[in-house]
């Protein structure tokens, strides 16, 4: 059991150191890790289109991708240059770490040295398996280097490789994007030649719509200036309507007036009837009631104003006028008298005309 | 603006058709001289019943003018006495014009209070009222003096009924002789009071112009002699008595002289008498013919008589005081015994046509004649004192009569009821 924990413990310590050691070298490779790593890229689909170019076009252009190649190998020489320059750099960098790791190496076995002397007896009878164990490993480490420097190198070969093949497919990828850009140059052409078609169409229609504006314009004025030419023959056909009314009710009301005044001469002439009608009719009863005195000097006459009452009826009888003789006088007033009621008529004007009225009675 | 100025004036006239300034005047000529509608209503009495029906006398003496229609008593709607008991409106129903109220009384029935009043009944109106004192006996003249007043109210003339009649009466006597009387009544015949009787005929009476005298022709001398005698006194004087005839006396106008047929000188000739000396002028020439029956103008200085001189007797006008006689007369072949209406306009004379001897008249100035009776044997007009009457006689189943035609010929009317033939009348002067 004993050995267990011995073996425990020892396996524990080295494996601590270990762990130490591996840390260093994970950070050293780390550090070694950190030069250009080519990217893993999806290679892209190439989709070519064929189109029938130009032949002096194609000729230009590959001309000019030619020399857009040699360009590129002058630059990839410089490239290939700055690589190796980097790489040496790089070395250096790597050199230094590992004086770096030396260092730190050295300030670690110091500590262990500390370490060993506060446990030397430990470390004395585990000497000899760390000796063991040191040079296994160490062998292992350099084993390790070793096969870490191939997997660097063979890290480089094929990053370089990689890079060429990138070199290459960024070639490509220029021709592509330079067939895209002709493509598109071409599409753009297309595109040009179809705004222009478009353009000219628009034109077209633009000069169509301006013509038919025109049109709609000319057809508007016409209509504007038939709309008007309606409007002043609908105005001058009211205008002379109005004026023919205006006539016409001018005539109406000179008609009109002249009808009332007709009908007013009518009614005056119809109440001057009625009126000659009923004195007449006055006239004859109070003749036929007048008893005038018999064997009286001749031209004697009088006046007699009478006023009657609507019904006919005497309301007052007056002599305005005598003829000096009483007899004859009073004559005429009895007359009057028995003569009521005196023919009225019913029409009010006219009745109101004989409301008030004389008579002048003389024998002859 | 010319339109509308019409439509004012229209307007205006319109609404003054009759401007007060242009009173509608209605002319009223003709007229009828119809009798005047009157109502009489009996006279009341107190105390002692009068001897004579006041009203009645009144009521006859208007109607026989011609001139009015009194009511019947039948028609008479009340009988009011006094004013206040007169409702106007009842008897203008009967569209009388006048209405005559009265009553009579007498304590002793020999004195009599009488009063009456006239009215208007159309203007509700008293036109006459009076009140007299009078005798039994002078009841009836009273009624005429009424009814004059009456007559002279509602015609403007005066009333003739209280003037009288002259005229001769003959009576046969059993023996075969006749008696003859000169007699006087009222206008309307009644009251007959004899002035002198004869048994010889009386002719010719004749009123002097104041009403006093009256002149006449007897024969009682066994020959035509002419008399003037006072009626109040009954004296009497002979005037003309000449030889031969002695006829036709008519009283100059002013009552001085009177004009006179005298044949003394063989042929009827016309003199003119002064009563006061008896000095005689004679005033017609013609030897050849009659000329009688003189009457005044009343200017008295014309002279109208009748004449055969012409063949025929026909009515001539002379100057008073002589010259040429000039004929007035040509319708008919006989116009004799001329009277002069007071007014000197109109002449009556006895007209002569186809046998027939009737009543007319003619206008003086234009000659027109109209006859106014058609009985056959008329004689001797005279007009009324106003000239609205004529006063004639006439014979009715052989025996004469007197009557009364009006100028117009509208009123004939027979007068009196004498029992004996009646001639010769004269109506008298109004009353001086």
């Amino acid at each position: 059991m004993k050995h267990n924990i011995v073996d425990n413990l020892f396996a524990g310590a080295s494996s601590l150191v270990l762990h130490v050691v591996l840390l260093a070298m994970f950070i050293i490779g780390m550090d070694m890790t950190s030069t250009p790593k080519p990217l893993a890229q999806e290679p892209q689909k190439e989709i070519v289109q064929a189109t029938v170019l130009d032949e002096n076009l194609v000729e230009q252009e590959v001309a000019r991708l030619e020399k857009l190649e040699q360009d590129k190998k002058n630059a990839e020489q410089e490239r290939q240059q700055k690589v190796q320059d980097q790489l040496e750099e790089t070395q250096k960098e790597l050199a230094r770490k590992e004086q770096e790791y030396q260092d730190m190496e050295e300030r670690a076995r110091i500590e262990a040295e500390q370490r060993a002397k506060a446990a030397e007896e430990e470390q004395q009878r585990i000497a000899d398996l760390a000796k063991q164990r040191e040079a296994e490993e160490q062998k292992r480490l350099e084993a390790e280097k070793q096969r870490k420097q191939e997997e660097e190198l063979k890290q480089k070969a094929e990053a370089e490789r990689k890079q060429a093949e990138l070199e290459k497919q960024k070639v490509e990828a220029e021709k592509k994007r330079l067939e895209e850009e002709k493509r598109k140059a071409e599409a753009e052409k297309k595109r040009l030649e179809e705004e222009k078609q478009k353009a000219a169409e628009e034109k077209r229609k633009a000069e169509e719509a301006k013509k038919k504006a025109e049109a709609e314009k000319k057809r508007l004025e016409e209509e504007k200036r038939k709309a008007e030419a309606e409007a002043k023959r609908k105005a001058e056909e009211a205008k002379r309507k109005a004026e023919e009314e205006a006539r016409r009710k001018a005539a109406e009301s000179d008609l009109q007036r002249q009808l009332e005044q007709e009908q007013q001469e009518r009614e005056t002439r119809r109440v001057k009837g009625v009126v000659d009608q009923y004195s007449l009719m006055i006239q004859q009863r109070v003749k036929r009631y007048w008893l005038r005195p018999a064997n009286v000097q001749s031209g004697l006459q009088c006046t007699v104003q009478v006023s009657l009452l609507p019904g006919g009826d005497v309301k007052n009888v007056k002599i305005v006028k005598s003829s000096g003789n009483a007899v004859f006088d009073r004559s005429a007033e009895s007359a009057v008298y028995k003569a009521a009621p005196l023919p009225q008529p019913s029409d009010p004007k006219a009745a109101a005309a004989l409301r008030d009225f004389q008579f002048i009675f003389k024998p002859e | 603006m010319f339109t509308r100025w019409l439509k004012i004036v229209a307007l205006l006239m319109f609404f003054v058709p009759w401007p007060a300034h242009a009173l509608l005047t209605i002319e009223i000529t003709g007229g009828s001289e119809a009798a005047l509608p009157i109502a009489i209503v009996p006279f009341g009495n107190e105390g002692f019943a009068p001897p004579e029906d006041i009203s009645s006398i009144i009521s006859n003496d208007l109607k026989s003018s011609g001139r009015f229609a009194p009511l019947k008593q039948s028609e008479l709607i009340s009988q009011p006495h006094e004013g206040q008991q007169v409702n106007f409106a009842d008897w203008r129903l009967l569209r009388s014009e006048g209405l005559l109220i009265g009553k009579v009384s007498s304590q002793d029935g020999e004195n009599y209070q009488v009063q009456f009043q006239l009215y208007d009944v159309y203007k509700s109106q008293q036109l006459v009222g009076k009140r007299y004192n009078v005798p039994a006996s002078g009841m009836r003249t009273l009624a005429h003096q009424i009814a004059d007043v009456v007559y002279e109210t509602l015609t403007g003339e005066k009333g003739v009924f209280s003037t009288r009649l002259a005229f001769v009466t003959e009576i046969k006597n059993v023996d075969g002789s006749k008696r003859y009387a000169l007699q006087i009544s009222d206008a309307d015949g009644a009251n007959p009071r004899t002035v002198l009787q004869s048994r010889q005929p009386i002719m010719s009476p004749s009123w002097s112009p104041d009403g006093d005298r009256l002149a006449y022709v007897t024969f009682e001398n066994a020959k035509s002699e002419i008399y003037v005698q006072e009626l109040s006194t009954g004296k009497r004087q002979s005037v003309a008595s000449f030889r031969g005839l002695n006829s036709a006396p008519a009283w100059s106008p002013d009552g001085k002289k009177l004009a006179v047929t005298l044949s003394k000188n063989g042929n009827p000739e016309i003199y003119i008498l002064e009563l006061s000396t008896g000095k005689l002028s004679r005033v017609t020439h013609n030897s050849q013919a009659i000329d009688t029956e003189a009457v005044w103008m009343p200017n008295g200085r014309e002279i109208l008589f009748t004449s055969d001189r012409g063949g025929r007797p026909q009515i001539y006008k002379v100057n008073a005081d002589g010259g040429r006689a000039e004929r007035v007369t040509f319708e008919g072949n006989y116009n004799a015994s001329a009277d002069i209406s007071p007014d000197g306009r109109m002449m009556t004379m006895v007209h002569g046509v186809n046998g027939g001897f009737h009543i007319a008249v003619q206008d003086l100035e234009t000659g027109a004649v109209q006859v106014l009776t058609e009985t056959r044997a008329d004689e001797s007009p005279s007009f009324a004192p106003n000239g609205r009457m004529i006063l004639y006689a006439t014979e009715q189943k052989g025996r004469g009569i007197l009557a009364a035609v009006s100028v117009d010929g509208q009123i004939k009317q027979r007068l009196g009821e004498s029992g004996s033939a009646v001639r010769e009348p004269a109506w008298s002067p109004f009353k001086k």
